[in-house]
């Protein structure tokens, strides 16, 4: 009888594990691949060293004018001398506190909603967002309250950017609200007034919509009635966002399982009840991916404003390089400055759409 | 006992539906009604005072301005009409080239997300990340005024062998001029490309009825390529190389791109590219991986699985993404007004308007344009969005 004698155990094929694997797994899994690794990483050599020389290593760092730049590196003395300006435009410097103070307003606000409890929250966040644009306006024009009067003409800079789009989407969400519902209305006149609305806004370039704000808006107002240029720019940006957001508050009714509608009618709650206390909640719980989408478009479209002639961050930016004691040609420092700060709030915000979508799926994938 | 009197179970007037839907919409109208009647009266009431005359009457006078740059004939001598073309065949132009290379970019770029290896990859994401969050204006001055205005001047442009040149006035690259006798070789493009329709339906139709396979990619591609070149040499090569040559201070002859035009191109090919390749990642992520086992225990060659499985089920979810990108496209070219490349914004609602002052006329005419294109564009990618959108029975 043969007895049974078991091999001794193998040990691990030694090229599937380790990190000389996962290098060859990743970067020379076969000729093509090879070949382009190879061509990537002498891309980066020859690109990489010379550009972070040309950023840090060899950039000015201090000095208050041109004459300060005296390496051949970048120029950042330019974009320190005129921080300033970028972020608060020409308002008043001993006024600053006032655009500081609307900016934490704007933050409290926001950290109210996510930290109140839930009764709290709709009783004091929602109220506080409404009246924030306006409260804001008080505060920076000041002539209301007591405080010096600053024509808008003097605001600007990178502090624009942000307090416009945050005050076009406050005003936006309702009025979205709004149309969203009425194109889902049952109702032919109103529905037909929504979609014209939605589609008109989306369709058109937002660059015409500026130029209607600035050379037809005028037109339409009473004679020798002035309304403000920024004002103007706030409607028809509001407007814009509002046209956009109808259209992703449509998509996240269309979402709501129809049960829910169902189960709220048979509870005998009214039409504002129902939309108020069920589908909204979900409906802003599905959408705010989408919304914050659209929020990061309006605001890197805010930049659209330097072409009617509105001071902000990249219009100053372009002043600043025409100004006659900086005609060095910083043109490179002045916009990557610019691009920096837009990528930062761009991308931290689609991380966090990114982080929302990802706590609210309750779907259960494998 | 009293008696109860029964509910009544009709709902009164303000409560029954029907006829609150109708109260409201009369409500709806009223203020409207109210609210067009006063910016119309205002409208009139302004334009009276300022003495601006309504109508289209303007569109014939003579415009008196020259254009950067024109596709057909134009001088400054010719109508405010011919502006009107002269802007809408530059915004034409630099939309088309635009989808094109952005499509070209965002396919490359999506489909790199997936590559085997970790440096493309990376490469990738860091492309879309970098340019979707920067805003497009910014791009658009990035590459006008710190890259394309940094480059050598006429007499040092860079050259590639004497024929394509770049320097600080724009690109310069060899233009073909049609002789007689090229007519022949348009044709037979034209019937090349008929072709290549019918043997495609006919290869269909063939694979349908007896199962065999023709090879219709490479046949069109013998096609495409045969044609023309028997044509070239039938009609004696009826075509002449125009260079670009320094004379002066500047190149002349041979086709000229402007800076313009290169640096908006640019910038919209890159940030439109970035959306483009987010929305063809998605449309792969979307086709379950099972599909991509099941054709491998098939036996399907990888680049067949890519080919018949994974793209057309993948177009489902990128053509209607793609639909809203390229007419984001059309419009952002609005932008050219920035650096003043001649398209439809700048020439007519820049420099016409303000010369004639006729603003509701001209904001009007250029919504409409645009309006118009993104109604083809978006009635075309429906149609396609139809050939490939999933058919259930």
């Amino acid at each position: 009888m043969r007895e049974f004698k078991p091999l001794p155990s193998q040990p691990a094929p030694q090229d599937t594990v380790g990190p000389i694997h996962w290098i060859k797994e990743n970067f020379f899994s076969s000729i093509i691949n090879s070949a382009a690794t190879l061509i990537i990483l002498a891309l980066l050599v020859t690109v990489l060293p010379p550009l972070f020389d040309w950023l840090l290593f060899s950039a000015n760092w201090s000095g208050t004018t041109q004459d300060a730049c005296t390496k051949d590196g970048a120029c950042w003395v330019f974009v320190i001398a005129w921080s300033k300006q970028f972020f608060y435009g020409s308002y008043p410097a001993e006024e600053l506190w006032r655009i500081n103070l609307c900016l934490i307003a704007l933050i409290a606000v926001i950290a109210s909603s996510q930290l109140l409890s839930k009764e709290l929250r709709g009783k004091i966040s929602i109220p506080a967002f409404l009246l924030l644009p306006f409260v804001s306006i008080l505060i920076l024009d000041g002539s209301w309250i007591g405080l010096e009067y600053v024509s808008t003409d003097y605001w600007g800079g990178f502090s624009l950017n942000v307090l416009l789009a945050a005050a076009s989407i406050i005003i936006a969400f309702p009025l979205s609200f709004l149309w969203a519902l009425g194109r889902r209305s049952d109702m032919p006149f109103i529905r037909s007034v929504s979609v014209i609305l939605i589609e008109f806004f989306r369709g058109v370039p937002v660059l015409a919509l500026f130029f209607m704000g600035s050379v037809m808006l005028p037109l339409f107002f009473p004679e020798g009635t002035n309304v403000d240029k920024l004002l103007r720019v706030w409607i028809v940006l509001t407007l814009f966002m509002a046209g956009y957001m109808a259209e992703v508050f449509r998509g996240g009714f269309q979402a709501v399982p129809k049960g829910q509608y169902e189960a709220a009618d048979s509870l005998g709650l009214s039409y504002w009840q129902k939309t108020l206390l069920i589908i909204l909640p979900q409906v802003i719980k599905i959408s705010m991916p989408n919304i914050l989408a659209t929020f990061v478009m309006l605001f890197k479209n805010t930049t659209f404003l330097l072409i009617i002639g509105i001071f902000e961050v990249l219009s100053t930016t372009q002043t600043a390089l025409t100004n006659s004691n900086w005609l060095g040609g910083h043109s490179t420092e002045g916009y990557l400055f610019v691009a920096i700060i837009f990528w930062i709030c761009c991308y931290s915000m689609s991380r966090i759409s990114a982080s929302i979508e990802r706590k609210l799926d309750t779907s259960h994938r494998n | 006992m009293t008696e109860q009197t029964p509910v009544k179970s009709s709902p009164s007037f303000f409560n029954n539906p029907r006829n609150r839907s109708i109260i409201y919409q009369i409500l709806l109208f009223v203020g409207l009604a109210y609210f067009f009647y006063g910016i119309v009266s205002n409208t009139m009431a302004n334009l009276e005072a300022r003495g601006i005359q309504s109508g289209y009457g303007f569109l014939s006078t003579t415009a008196g301005f020259d254009i950067l740059m024109s596709l057909i004939d134009y001088d400054a001598t010719h109508t405010y009409g011919k502006t009107f073309v002269v802007g809408l065949l530059n915004t034409l132009l630099v939309s088309a080239i635009g989808i094109v290379l952005s499509t070209l970019v965002g396919f490359i770029m999506g489909v790199a997300h997936f590559s085997h290896n970790l440096l493309i990859r990376k490469l990738a994401t860091a492309y879309v990340e970098t340019f979707r969050n920067i805003p497009l204006l910014l791009q658009v001055f990035f590459w006008y005024f710190a890259v394309l205005a940094a480059l050598p001047s006429a007499r040092q442009s860079l050259s590639i062998g004497e024929a394509i040149f770049l320097n600080v006035r724009g690109l310069y690259f060899p233009g073909l001029i049609g002789e007689p006798g090229s007519g022949l070789v348009y044709g037979a493009i034209a019937a090349a490309i008929a072709a290549i329709f019918f043997l495609k339906r006919w290869a269909k139709k063939r694979q349908d009825d007896t199962g065999q396979q023709f090879p219709v990619f490479l046949t069109s591609l013998g096609l495409l390529f045969g044609l023309p070149l028997l044509a070239l040499i039938v009609a004696g090569f009826p075509f002449v190389w125009d260079f670009p040559a320094l004379k002066g201070f500047n190149f002349r002859g041979g086709i000229t791109v402007i800076p313009e035009l290169m640096a908006l191109t640019i910038a919209l090919t890159v940030y439109t590219g970035a959306f483009i390749a987010e929305a063809v990642r998605a449309g792969i992520q979307a086709v379950p991986h099972g599909q991509t086992e099941a054709a491998r225990s098939l036996g399907l060659k990888e680049s067949k699985i890519m080919k018949l499985i994974i793209v057309p089920q993948a177009m489902r979810v990128i053509v209607p993404l793609l639909n809203s990108e390229y007419q984001s496209l059309v419009k952002n070219s609005t932008l050219a007004t920035a650096i003043g490349y001649p398209d439809l914004f700048t020439v007519f609602v820049g420099t016409t308007l303000n010369q004639t002052g006729q603003a509701i006329e001209i904001v009007f005419m250029t919504m409409a344009v645009y309006f118009v294109i993104n109604m083809t564009i978006s009635f075309l990618m429906n149609r396609f969005n139809e050939s490939v959108s999933l058919t259930e029975r």
